[in-house]
This record gives structure tokens, sequence and C-alpha cells, in this order.
């Protein structure tokens, strides 16, 4: 009888498997699909036409658009709008056509995801099925006549730590803040501290930044003990700025506070609190962000959810700044929702906390 | 109200929702007095308290506390008051000095200020200001008497204690009210709420709350007179008839008190005598009656059960 009365407690015995299995079933997926391609055709002719038709027809991938130059691949990388690029060179038709190797090239953006391994073995797939089918079209080409030479941009060595560590930053981030603060905070409203400090003259403002900006502060240092541990032991390059890193980060941290904040408020107890903000933090960190799953792969409704979680933004701009150097400009709608997030959750916490007074 | 008093309540209500809390309260406490707040768990005290400290903006009425008006300038009601809440609101991994000094600082005391009113509010309640110890792991009584130091750091002409002796040892607890009647005659006002009947006999005035209402408002003696008229006996001993008891027309009520009975009765019986003639020959075992002094417990009983019949 008493779990039915102790809903939150019932709540998560229902709730927790739920959301569990639905971010294991859809949003783990280690299967690599709609990978965005964008194709440079320097070749032009029908051979290099046939071949970039055969590529995006693979499930992996989906032709996102055709640009003039190889140069102009990597500005799209560093928006997110293209994950590959692949470049027929010129004289791809008459190589084949003379029976020399002919090569393509395939460029990957191996810093956000985990999509190199997949383009990898698409690729040699890809070879070996249109080798098979050129040698069947009697083209006269040789077995091995089209060779597809994949380089990957930003981690050349598809070393994991060059993308777990900076996601890392942003788990452990979401972590100090969001966890850290819903339980501290909410076991101050446990034992009553909150209500002594309310009986002082301590404005609530105060009392609010007297509790964040402590946590502000550790989580800055763990930031910078993470990044330093991963350059030193890890070699994992910190390429843009990191003036701009620690702007990111403090927007994160504003956010993922607020978020803190709003859970302690809401539950005052630190069993729920910390529950819920493992639930509404931890795991969309982990499932949602991108850290290790690639979000492109996520059924709508979930890719709409880690559009809305600012771990999944952050995520990008750190790996962003520290893997591709992006332009600030290309940051400016991370950026945006970080800012969108914490003024959402700030707004409510503080309008919650002057009504649990009055 | 006269100039003497420096608070006043005026009508407080306070609805939650459909859930009326308290209903309509008024009084006033005198500067320096001990002012007691009697009833049972739930009945409103802490809400009450919780306004007049401008924890709560009452819903109706009007309270003065120190010359501010709760609802207008709850500001200045904090600075004026301490308040010590029922549950146990320090830092339990700070000491009991760098509680004192937070809280000082929460105030707006300057450090050498509240270095100094720290020391000496420590001295006043027994608590030793190079104590180590991190206030949680201090013995219940030494926990709530550094509660009340804290409440007491900005030296505020009025305190608000809320349960302050819940759940301590009665040795702590008579330890504690010396402390209290301390500050009472130094001019500070107490104003304390508690279960514990013998606490309120320590009280200059005692108002009973039941059910958001205000019953009764009186010194303890002047309570009993009130509520518990005539003589009251305590009767003692095995098989007590009570239904045999209240039908003697002079008695007025027989309740059940400890491991006894205790019988009110009207000014003109006949004696002690009597009532263990009645309780032996409606087949009571050894029945042993005494005469007593009534309790505020009495009163409270008695005005529970008024308000029950009512």
């Amino acid at each position: 009888m008493h779990i039915f009365r102790d809903l939150g407690t019932l709540y998560f015995a229902v709730g927790m498997p739920l959301i569990m299995l639905v971010l294991f079933g859809y949003a783990v997926s280690f299967d690599v699909d709609r990978i965005p391609v964008v194709v440079v055709d320097e070749d032009a002719t029908e051979e290099s036409r046939e071949v970039v038709a055969r590529f995006l027809s693979g499930v992996s991938f989906t032709g996102v658009g055709t640009l003039e130059r190889a140069e102009d691949i990597e500005p799209l990388f560093r928006k997110r709008e293209a994950s590959v690029g692949l470049v027929v060179p010129r004289g791809f038709s008459r190589s084949l056509a003379r029976g020399e190797p002919a090569t393509i090239q395939v460029l990957v953006d191996a810093a956000d995801n985990a999509t190199t391994t997949t383009v990898l073995s698409s690729a040699s797939r890809f070879t070996v099925v249109v080798n098979r089918g050129l040698a069947r079209d009697a083209l006269g080409a040789t077995p091995e006549a089209v060779e597809a030479r994949v380089r990957a941009l930003y981690n050349p060595a598809s070393k994991s730590a060059l993308f777990l560590v900076p996601g890392l930053v942003a788990v452990i981030q979401t972590m100090m803040s969001v966890l850290l603060t819903a339980l501290t905070v909410a076991r101050e409203w446990e034992r009553g501290n909150m209500e002594q400090l309310f009986a002082t003259p301590v404005r609530r403002i105060e009392i609010v930044l007297g509790k964040l900006l402590p946590y502000f502060g550790v989580a800055m240092i763990q930031m910078m003990l993470v990044l330093a541990a991963g350059t030193w032991l890890f070699g994992v390059p910190i390429r843009g700025s990191i003036l701009l890193l620690f702007a990111l980060s403090s927007l994160f941290l504003v956010a993922g506070l607020g978020q803190g904040l709003l859970i302690s408020v809401v539950t005052k107890n630190q069993m729920v609190a910390t529950q819920i903000a493992a639930v509404s933090s931890m795991l969309p960190a982990v499932f949602l962000s991108g850290f290790i799953m690639p979000i492109e792969n996520m059924p709508l409704p979930l890719r709409i959810l880690s559009n809305a979680l600012p771990v999944r933004h952050f995520m990008h701009a750190v790996r962003g700044i520290m893997l591709r150097d992006v332009a600030p400009i290309d940051l400016a709608g991370d950026a945006l929702a970080l800012i969108l997030f914490s003024i959402v959750v700030l707004a409510i916490s503080t309008a919650r906390f002057q009504r649990k007074i009055a | 109200m006269s100039d003497e008093m420096v608070l006043s309540a005026r009508g407080l209500v306070k609805r939650f929702g459909t859930f009326t809390a308290v209903r309509g309260v008024s009084f006033g406490v005198a500067r320096g007095e001990i002012f007691g707040y009697l009833g049972a768990n739930g009945a409103g005290k802490s809400t009450t308290i919780r306004i007049l400290c401008g924890l709560l903006a009452p819903t109706e009425g009007q309270a003065l506390v120190a010359g501010h008006d709760v609802a207008r300038d709850p500001e200045g009601v904090r600075l004026s008051v301490g308040y010590m809440s029922q549950k146990f609101s320090l830092y339990p991994d700070l000491t009991a000095a760098e509680n004192l000094d937070f809280f000082g600082g929460a105030y707006g005391l300057p450090r050498a200020l509240r270095r100094e009113r720290g020391r000496s509010l420590l001295r006043d309640v027994g608590l030793e200001e190079g104590d180590p110890r991190p206030a949680g792991a201090l013995p219940g009584g030494m926990r709530q008497r550094l509660a009340l130091a804290t409440a007491l750091i900005h030296a505020p002409p009025i305190v608000f204690l809320d349960e302050p002796t819940a759940g301590v040892d009665p040795e702590a607890r008579r330890n504690f009210w010396r402390i209290i009647r301390n500050l009472a005659g130094s001019g500070t006002t107490v104003f304390v709420t508690t279960h514990y009947m013998d606490e309120a006999e320590y009280c200059a005035r005692v108002g009973l709350m039941v059910d958001g209402e205000l019953v009764a408002l009186d010194s303890p003696s002047g309570l009993k007179r009130t509520f518990v008229p005539g003589r009251t006996f305590a009767l003692r001993g095995r098989r007590l008839p009570i239904e045999a008891l209240q039908a003697v027309p002079w008695v007025r009520a027989v309740e059940p008190f400890g491991a006894g009975l205790h019988v009110r009765c009207q000014e003109e019986m006949p004696g002690a005598e009597a009532i263990v003639a009645i309780a032996s020959g409606a087949g009571a075992v050894e029945p042993r009656a005494e005469e007593i002094a009534p309790t505020l417990e009495d009163v409270f009983l008695a005005v529970a059960g008024r308000k029950a019949a009512a």
C-alpha cells in the first residue's frame, strides 16, 4: 500500500525503466545511417556520376548537396551540415578507361561522432561493389579499378580519446552543475537551512547566487583538470580558442545550475532531487548528446528532445572548438540555445522560489 | 494595545488553498514577556510564528512586530526578530563558532561585532568557543542552545522559538528554560511554542491554539481558574469505574491521566474520601484519591473537550 501513497517513488519505479528502454532502444544505436554526404564531382563524366549515384544509394548515406571545389568541404563540416565529403577527382574516367587504378576520395569528419568506423567499412564495401559492378558492365576495368581513399579529418588516427575527452568535459560539467546543485540545495531545504536563511534579511537573489557561484567555480576548475589531463595524457589538442571554450562552458554551467536549482526548488527532497537530476541530466548527457551515439540516427522525437537539451549544444561546441577550431559565428546557434534554456529554467525557479515563501 | 506591546496581531488569517491554518487570531505581547503558544500539532502554531517572522504573508489581518508591519515591511521584521525553527537548521558541517559567524554575516553584522557577540552568546548558552566539533556532531541539548544563540546573533528585541525543546532530555530542557528566563529578564521578548505543558507554566501568559483559533489567552493560573474551576483529584488504583464517577452530580468531568484518572469536581463536594468510596462501591481495586492543583494539561484537555463538544 505504501508504494501507492509514495507517488514519487512510484513514478520512478515505472518511469525509470521506460525512459531507459526508450533511450537504449532508440538512441543507443551504433548503426549509422543517414550520414550527410556532400559531393564534389570534379570529373563530371558519365562514369563519375555513376560512381556518385552508387555511393549515395547505400543505406548509410544521404546526399545533401554538391560543391565545385574540394576545399569547400571543410567549412561544411564545421557547420555540421555534412559529415562526409565524396570527391571524384578530375581524370577519374580517363584512368578508368586506361585500366589504371582510379581513385575517389572520401573525407570523414572524425571529430564529432562514431561514424568514422562505419564510413571506413562502408567505403571499402562500396569499392568492392562498385568494382564488381564495373567489371560486370564490361567497361574493361580490372577488379581493383576503383580505389577509395578515406581521409579522417581532425582525428586522422581515429583515436577515441579525441572525441571522448571533449565529450567528457560536457558530461562532467553536467554532473557537477545539475546533480550537485540539485542535491545540495535540496538538502538545505530538507534541513531547514533555507527557512533559517529566509528569516534573515538576506535577499533571495543573494541566496541563489551564494549557492550557485561556488559550484560554478568548482565546475570550472574541473573542466581545466579534464582539459589538462586530456592534453597531457591523451594528446587531445585544443585547436580553437580557449577563451571561447570558457565562454561557452560558462553559458552551459549557468544553464545546468539553473536546472539543478529548479529541481531542488520543486522537489525539496534530496532523494527525489537526485533521481530527477540523474534522469534529466546524466542520462541525456551520455545518451542523447552525441557523446557516444550519433544524434543523426535517433528517431525524430529523440532528435527534437536532444536539441532542447543544453548538453547537446555544449557537446557540439566543445568538440568544435577543441578539434575543428570553429569560428565563433558557427557556435552562435549553440550559444543561443544555451542562453534560451538558462533564461527559461532560471525564470521558472525564481518564480517558484518566491511562491514558496509568500 | 498599549505602548508596551512590542508585538500585536489583529485578525490574522492564513489560508493555504482551501485549508485555513489560522482563523482570525488576535493578541498582544509586552516587552520582556515570555509568551507561550500552546496547541496540538497542526493547530496553527508554526504558521502563526512564520507570519510573525515575515516568512509568510498573512491572507487577512495585520500584525505589527517591533513596529514593522509583517505584510508591508517583512525586511524590517526580519532584522528585528530572531527565529529558531522547529528543525535543527544550522549547518551541521560548520562548528558552533562558524555557524554564529555565518548567520551574523547574513544579518549584515560587521566582522568584529559578530566575533564579539558570538563569543558572549556562546558563553551565555554555555558552549565552548573553541569546540572543534561540527554542529552536527554536538549532542541535542548543545545543538539546541547553539540554535538559540544563532537566533540571537543580531540582538533582536523579539525572539521566536518554535518548539525549541522537542526531542531534548529533561535536564537539557531545564537548562534551556533557565537561559530563556535570563533572556526575558534582560528585556528580550520571547515568543515560544511548545507542547510540553510543564514548560508552559514558565510563561507569563499562554495562548491556547485549537484548530487555527486562539481559544484562550491568560496567565497559567488564570487559565486554570477559568477552565478548571472547582477541585481536582487524582484517582489511582485498578479497574477504576469512569461511568460511575461521571454519574455523580458534583463531578464535572473524568479524564484519563497517566495510569489513573483526574476527577474534576464542583467547589462544594464531600472530599477525597467520597470519591474513594464511590470508586470502591463500583468495583475499583485499591483506589486512592488525592487533591491536586490542576495543571495546564487539565486546562488543555478541558478546552479541547469543550471544543469537541461544541
